[in-house]
């Protein structure tokens, strides 16, 4: 090959080594540089070792262009090494010149030997151009060594607990949660049990008394004669006067109770239990006129509005005493 | 008086004359049985109204005797399951043997096959066995093999449960104990009964034997008669006024029973009270319903279908307190 052959393959290779990535690494890692600096080497059996862990990028060498730098993506556990903690990236140190991020990852190990951490893999990548490079830190040794135990000497028994000495700041929840529940107390009793309980609104007052009420009510039904029309609605009507009549006077429940339980319930009140006769005499013929569809004889209908008149106007006396009508609800 | 259109009294008749062995059959029964009238009207109206009854009490208080002579009474066979923990569906209902003579499966039937069955202490047996007599009695037929067999006519099961030992118990499901039209809580007898029982225990010519009085097809008939038994509309609102004051008790100024009531009665309850009801006039002899008739059976058709909840259960309210509280409350037609 001729001379000039050989300085144009030369200059061609040149030419092309410049603009390989492997000059560009080059020229990385001039202003990228990466370190994992360990706090020690040797450390007994499930003991700590910090690992501090910096990549630095120096922003003049960037010359305006944007770059990514990606942190080793370490596994849990790698070579009897097992990672504990890694600490977010921080990037205390930057200033106008470089850019630092700091990582402080901590290992541990449970087997005895010597171990090494692998070098770590940092990528740092352009946004500007694309282009990429790896840079690698030293690989770290770490000595983990067993306890030292001296066999010779005899096996000692555990130590006992030792007791810690009482500290009120360990129970603050407790106390707090104490004091509210005192606080909410006392304000149940000063405030709340303080308020007057709210009574239910009186019933109100029938607006005549019971024995004027039932008087006009039966002499309206004598006057209306439903027994033409209706005759189940006409005893309905008839025992429904008397039984509110009977609840407001005597106090009896005299509506929700049957015939026969009204009968029996009247005999304590001497003057309703005189009319008892008339009472059950009117109840039987209602009972089967509601109930059975039976159609008493007008002179029955007649006759049972007169019974209730008698019963209502024998028991006046009770119920309208002669100077206090406001007395008309004692009972017998 | 005068007639409707609806002929009461043509009914009432009728019925008056139908009823006539109801106090023949009572005579027969209190023959053997001392006092638990209360009872044994509870069992006729199931038989009349085609309810089957549940019988809470502790042993002794003639439970199975009460069923015995009522069977006895009207020629009818009766039968009597102790519920065991061991017991199986099959033992109840029945099962297929093989026959090796004959080389073939033959049916053989169960305690089942009766008028009236007395399932003593039903609670004793697991849930399988309870459900297969709880199917036969709301089915009235029991399947064996590949044959269906209707069961015979009157048909009424009488359970009983202990009120003590719940212990080892398997206690029925609301669903299942709504089968049953009656849950009858019996009581001691009173002294005086007491005293009449052991003379009459103790007698050297041995306990009087009750004898048929009446046929089965006359309660059949009866069984008819109940469900023609008038009841007018003022009695039927009555009846649903008091089952929903069990469902929405604050709608019947009864706000205070809400947080003790869990589930009130379902419409079988309504419908039960109803025909237990139509069942008691007729044993009154009386055509139709008075709300005297709801009332009588209103705590044993509606003391099993109101649930309690846990608030009434540590308040030792009971299911009757709180139907008591209804009856006071809901207006009398």
């Amino acid at each position: 090959m001729r001379l000039k052959e050989k300085i144009f393959v030369f200059a061609l290779l040149g030419c092309l080594w410049t603009t390989s990535p492997l000059m560009a690494q080059e020229q990385y890692q001039d202003y990228f540089q990466v370190k994992a600096i360990p706090d020690t080497t040797q450390i007994r059996i499930g003991e700590a070792v910090k690992i501090s862990v910096t990549a630095k990028v120096m922003i003049y060498a960037l010359k305006g262009a944007q770059i990514k730098v990606v942190f080793p993506n370490l596994p849990d556990s790698l070579n009897h090494l097992e990672i504990v903690e890694r600490t977010p990236l921080d990037t205390i140190g930057s200033d106008a010149n470089q850019k630092v991020w700091k990582q402080t990852i901590t290992l541990t190990s449970f087997d005895s030997g010597r171990w090494e951490l692998p070098p770590m893999k940092f990528e740092v990548f352009s946004v500007t151009d694309g282009s990429y490079d790896s840079v690698f830190t030293d690989p770290i040794f770490i000595d983990v060594n067993t306890v030292a135990v001296d066999t010779t000497k005899a096996f000692k028994p555990i130590k006992p607990l030792r007791s810690v000495a009482w500290n009120i700041l360990d129970y603050w929840p407790y106390l707090l949660a104490a004091l509210v529940l005192a606080v909410l107390i006392v304000f149940y009793f000063v405030f709340w049990r303080k308020r007057k309980p709210q009574t239910p609104p009186a019933p109100p007052k029938p607006s005549k008394p019971p024995y004027q009420l039932a008087m006009e009510q039966l002499e309206q039904l004598g006057k209306d004669k439903p027994w033409n029309t209706d005759v189940k609605s006409y005893y309905t009507q008839l025992t429904d006067i008397l039984r509110q009549y009977f609840e407001q006077q005597f106090h009896i429940a005299a509506l929700e109770q049957t015939s026969a339980e009204l009968l029996q319930n009247i005999k304590p009140v001497t003057i309703l239990n005189q009319q008892r006769d008339k009472l059950q005499a009117i109840l039987v013929v209602a009972d089967l006129a509601k109930f059975a569809k039976m159609q008493p004889s007008p002179q029955e209908h007649e006759d049972c509005l007169q019974k209730a008149i008698a019963i209502v106007e024998w028991t006046k006396a009770t119920a309208m005493p002669a100077n206090n009508p406001a007395d008309n609800s004692t009972n017998q | 008086m005068e007639n409707t259109s609806y002929d009461i009294r043509q009914l009432n008749e009728k019925i008056h004359q139908a009823s006539a062995f109801v106090d023949l059959l009572n005579l027969e029964i209190n023959k053997v049985i001392v006092g638990q009238k209360y009872m044994v009207e509870r069992l006729m109206i199931g038989l009349l109204a085609q309810g089957h009854v549940l019988l809470e009490g502790v042993p002794g208080l003639a439970k199975t005797l009460s069923i015995k002579s009522l069977s006895s009474a009207i020629n009818a066979r009766f039968s009597r399951i102790q519920f065991t923990p061991d017991l199986l569906p099959a033992d109840v209902v029945g099962t297929m043997i093989y026959n090796q003579q004959r080389n073939e499966f033959m049916v053989r039937k169960g305690p089942i096959f009766a008028n009236f069955i007395l399932a003593d202490e039903i609670n004793r047996a697991p849930a399988k066995v309870q459900s297969a007599l709880l199917e036969a009695m709301q089915e009235k037929q029991v399947t064996i093999g590949d044959t269906t067999f209707k069961l015979e006519e009157p048909f009424l099961v009488l359970a009983t449960q202990n009120p003590i030992e719940q212990e080892g118990t398997y206690t029925l499901p609301e669903a299942q104990v709504d089968r049953f039209m009656l849950k009858v809580v019996i009581g001691y007898p009173t002294k005086e009964e007491e005293r009449h029982i052991i003379r009459q225990n103790l007698q050297p010519e041995g306990q009087a034997k009750v004898q048929p009085v009446v046929d089965p097809q006359e309660i059949l008939h009866a069984r008819k008669l109940v469900r023609e038994v008038y009841m007018d509309e003022k009695i039927e609102k009555y009846i649903i006024d008091v089952v929903f004051a069990t469902r929405n008790p604050d709608e019947y100024k009864l706000g205070k029973l809400k947080p003790l009531i869990a589930y009130g009665g379902s419409p079988r309850a309504s419908i039960n009270l109803a025909l237990a009801s139509k069942a008691y006039a007729f044993m009154k002899r009386r055509g139709y319903v008075i709300p005297e008739d709801v009332r009588s059976v209103c705590f044993d058709v509606m003391r099993h279908r109101v649930g309690l909840t846990y608030e009434a259960e540590a308040e030792n309210v009971t299911s009757e307190n709180i139907l008591s509280e209804i009856l006071n409350a809901v207006e009398v037609p």
